[in-house]
């Protein structure tokens, strides 16, 4: 028995010169110059077409970059390793590449390496995460050195989207390496390169000293942290271990916000919760009745959600699917009015004066607040007349049954598609894999909105598709979700996207 | 000893078997992989390339031919090696495992004795206390409060992560303090048993001093349930590895065992599975070798 304690003495000691060492590593950078972020996971690969997550891009996007960005401070769209881009026709644009840009191994920057970074990027076997972007691209032309004119299917007037999503990779590099390897040591020609990474506990990335732009001012270290736990990240926050903390719970605010070396940035996210109350007949249930779906619309009080449960940070929706930003936003639909009494008529009118009992499918623990917030739209049904029996559904097996249509007649969701009307709308396409309504009319808005090149017109036609969906009501538009992030005061200039992207431009640190 | 060592092979393919299935059951991994409005050909084909448009026995099969040559597969999430994936990880967990283990005896073995020989004292009854709320008290509570007070309050302990040796200190309380609390009480009543017997009459007759009675010829017959104790619990700390990796943001296989689930990312939860589970069955097989060491009355012949 003392042979083997003394073993584990020994192992004990051996593991802590071990850590000594790493310690003593990471020191060589000043803390003050070191922006630590806490994130909720390790990313999965570091090439930041190999999957859509933000813990993925974020990190990655530090060090291999896209064409273009939108800058969440004025909403435009800004050159990146493109400096613009114009439609050479409805199916052609033309991108135009910052010149005297290399990768931080050498390689220049130039239309070769776009070409090639094209090619991967509509290689489904590659770059699946991305289909949806990159099935309309076609073919790519090399002009001269500094130009590449892509060329799509069909019109493709959500084209400026797809270039902020296209990050340029080194051709010889990628080709040398693969994509596996590629993904765990990126090169790119961002303003940070890549370090280190120690699985699940750091990422370390130290400034590129040949960037081709204005890397954040006071930022000469870069380390991404996964903190799975939501309490650990906010703790973390507090006692300076982390300069800047994602996905705050909603609970965890107010405290941050109450601190004088800390700030609370408050994001609009792109998540767009609604209720789902299908129309199709295979749903059979007492929404196919349009009163029924009117009535439960004026059941709900999203207002009384948004203030009693996200402390009135997350936007309440005007009755359509889209952002007040979006193109399409149509500022005359105005929401169903918050009225049960007009509800319990409605349902009187259509049959129902003693109400019904249905299934409320829900996600448990796969948004913030999903529980709480379907509990309090339970309530508000029971006030009416609607017994719903709730039907928590663990994160897997509501993605599923979603995919395949089974989360009818009613239930809650909260999705995101990128940040353009037609993937927001054509959810609702007929032939969608998800789609709870099915109308020939609004396929045919929908088809025609994608392929309307004249801003003015697209954004009519979906004007159009979204008062179809509210006069049909498939939906019960509530809210819009909310990000928290919590930083130290040191940090100047946050502010990350809807889609939970942290960009590092523009950011400082005193 | 070779047929003990035989015995596990079932064992070893009836767990994996059990945990593929269940998994299998869960889900389709491409719901988490790929974005929800992923075209369904992309979905296909992303199916067919990772073999998981293979019927069930064709999947397991092939993953067990595999795990025999060592190759545990590729990480769907990852798309890395499953091994790797997890054998950079297994140091943090050992590590942890370890440190918590030595907190518990180092504590715990002294605490058991020290409350048998002074049974019905002042120290008894504060053991029995600590065993009691160590016992009571889950891991993830105890996580949560130690941070808030260490990190939070105190300012004395980092809130998580790796690499320092006050990094360690958190979460190896936390998941040894449930081990103190056991151990301390089974040394306790075994002890108690011990020194009622005619040996230690004897021994203190033949004029021993006290400290050898009871360290040496009570506590080493006092031993063998600590030790058949120390040796289930080593692999039940993997239960409790879960929860405080995800606290203390420790970067181990059970914080990946969890997210690789929540994902249904199966050659990753397989490959920890079994790996856990030949753990468990090794440590069970030294803790019965270790007997005989002990005990030379116990033999295998």
């Amino acid at each position: 028995m003392r042979g083997s304690l003394r073993a584990f003495a020994i192992g004990f000691a051996a593991s802590l010169l071990a850590f000594a060492a790493v310690a003593a590593n990471a020191q060589s950078v000043p803390r003050n110059r070191t922006l630590v972020v806490a994130q909720n996971f390790d990313p999965q690969s570091l090439w930041p077409n190999g999957t859509t997550a933000s813990t993925n891009l974020n990190p990655g996007g530090a060090i291999v970059e896209p064409l273009f960005w939108v800058n969440p401070r004025t909403s435009q769209l800004e050159p990146l390793l493109a400096t613009a881009f114009k439609m050479d026709s409805p199916t052609a644009y033309r991108v135009e590449l910052r010149k005297g840009v290399s990768f931080s191994n050498g390689e220049p920057m130039n239309a070769d390496a776009l070409v090639h970074t094209l090619k991967v990027f509509v290689d489904g076997a590659v770059t699946p995460a991305y289909a949806l972007y990159s099935t309309p691209l076609d073919r790519f032309e090399k002009i001269d050195d500094h130009t590449v004119v892509i060329h799509t299917k069909n019109p493709y007037p959500a084209m400026a989207l797809v270039l902020t999503q296209i990050h340029v990779i080194p051709p010889a590099y990628w080709q040398q390496v693969g994509h596996a390897k590629f993904a765990q040591q990126p090169v790119g020609t961002g303003p940070f390169k890549l370090t280190e990474w120690v699985k699940d506990d750091r990422v370390v990335m130290d400034r590129n000293p040949n960037y081709w732009g204005t890397a954040p001012k006071g930022v000469e270290r870069v380390i991404w942290k996964p903190v799975p736990d939501d309490t650990a990240r906010a703790v973390g926050l507090e006692t300076g271990e982390y300069d800047i903390a994602a996905s705050l719970a909603v609970g965890a605010a107010p405290r941050i916000q109450g601190q004088p070396n800390l700030q609370l940035v408050s994001v609009d996210s792109y998540r767009v919760f609604n209720m789902i109350l299908s129309t199709l007949p295979k749903h059979q249930s007492p929404l196919l009745d349009k009163r029924v779906r009117y009535a439960i619309n004026h059941a709900i009080d999203s207002d009384a959600i948004v203030k009693n449960l996200f402390f009135g940070k997350a936007r309440v929706l005007q009755g359509q699917l889209l952002r007040k930003q979006q193109l399409g936003f149509d500022p005359d639909i105005k929401g169903y009015a918050f009225d049960p009494e007009k509800a319990k008529a409605l349902l009187r009118e259509a049959g129902f004066p003693n109400g019904f009992d249905i299934d409320f499918k829900i996600p448990s623990g796969r948004y913030a607040q999903d529980r709480e917030v379907c509990e309090a739209i339970a309530g508000m049904l029971a006030k009416v007349g609607i017994r719903t029996k709730i039907v928590a559904l663990e994160g897997g097996e509501f993605l599923r049954q979603l995919r395949v249509q089974e989360l009818g007649p009613l239930s809650f969701v909260g999705l995101a598609p990128p940040d353009d009307p037609h993937f927001q709308l054509s959810q609702y396409r007929s032939d969608w894999r998800y789609t709870f309504i099915q109308s020939a009319e609004l396929d045919r808005l929908i088809d025609e909105g994608v392929k309307e090149t004249d801003v003015a017109k697209r954004g009519a036609l979906y004007r159009q598709a979204s008062r179809l969906l509210h006069e049909e009501a498939p939906t019960v538009p509530l809210f819009l979700g909310v990000d928290f992030y919590g930083a130290s005061s040191r940090v100047k200039g946050l502010l990350p996207t809807g889609d939970q992207r942290i960009y590092l431009y523009g950011l400082s640190l005193e | 000893m070779i047929r003990r060592l035989l015995a596990t092979v079932p064992v070893l393919i009836g767990i994996s078997f059990i945990s593929f299935a269940l998994i299998y059951l869960s889900g389709d991994p491409t719901d988490f992989l790929l974005p929800v409005n992923t075209p369904e050909e992309t979905r296909r084909a992303f199916r067919a390339a990772q073999g998981l448009d293979q019927p069930f026995l064709v999947q397991f099969l092939d993953f067990l031919a595999k795990a025999i040559t060592g190759d545990f597969g590729t990480s769907l999430r990852f798309q890395q090696s499953a091994g790797s994936l997890v054998w950079e990880r297994l140091g943090a967990t050992g590590e942890l495992a370890l440190a918590a283990m030595v907190i518990a005896l180092a504590i715990g073995i002294p605490g058991g004795t020290i409350a048998a020989y002074r049974y019905g004292s002042v120290t008894d009854r504060a053991v029995r206390a600590i065993s009691l709320l160590g016992q009571a008290v889950p891991n993830f509570y105890l996580g949560v409060v130690a941070v808030i007070v260490c990190a939070v309050w105190l300012r004395i302990l980092p809130s998580g992560g790796r690499g320092t040796v006050e990094q360690l200190i958190l979460p190896a309380f936390t998941l040894g303090f449930g081990l103190v609390a056991l151990i301390a009480r089974v040394t306790r009543s075994c002890m108690l048993d011990a020194l009622r017997q005619d040996y230690i009459r004897t021994a203190r007759a033949k004029g021993l001093g006290e400290n050898r009675v009871v360290w040496k010829h009570a506590l080493r017959n006092a031993f063998i349930p600590v030790l058949t104790i120390i040796g289930l619990q080593f692999g039940l700390l993997l239960n409790g590895v879960v929860v405080t990796e995800i606290v203390l943001s420790w970067p181990g296989i059970g914080r990946l065992a969890i997210q690789s689930i929540y994902a249904r990312d199966f050659p990753v939860v397989q490959t920890i599975v079994f790996l856990s589970a030949f753990t468990f069955v090794m440590l069970n097989l030294m803790v019965d070798l270790l007997y005989v060491v002990l005990d030379p009355r116990i033999s295998y012949k």
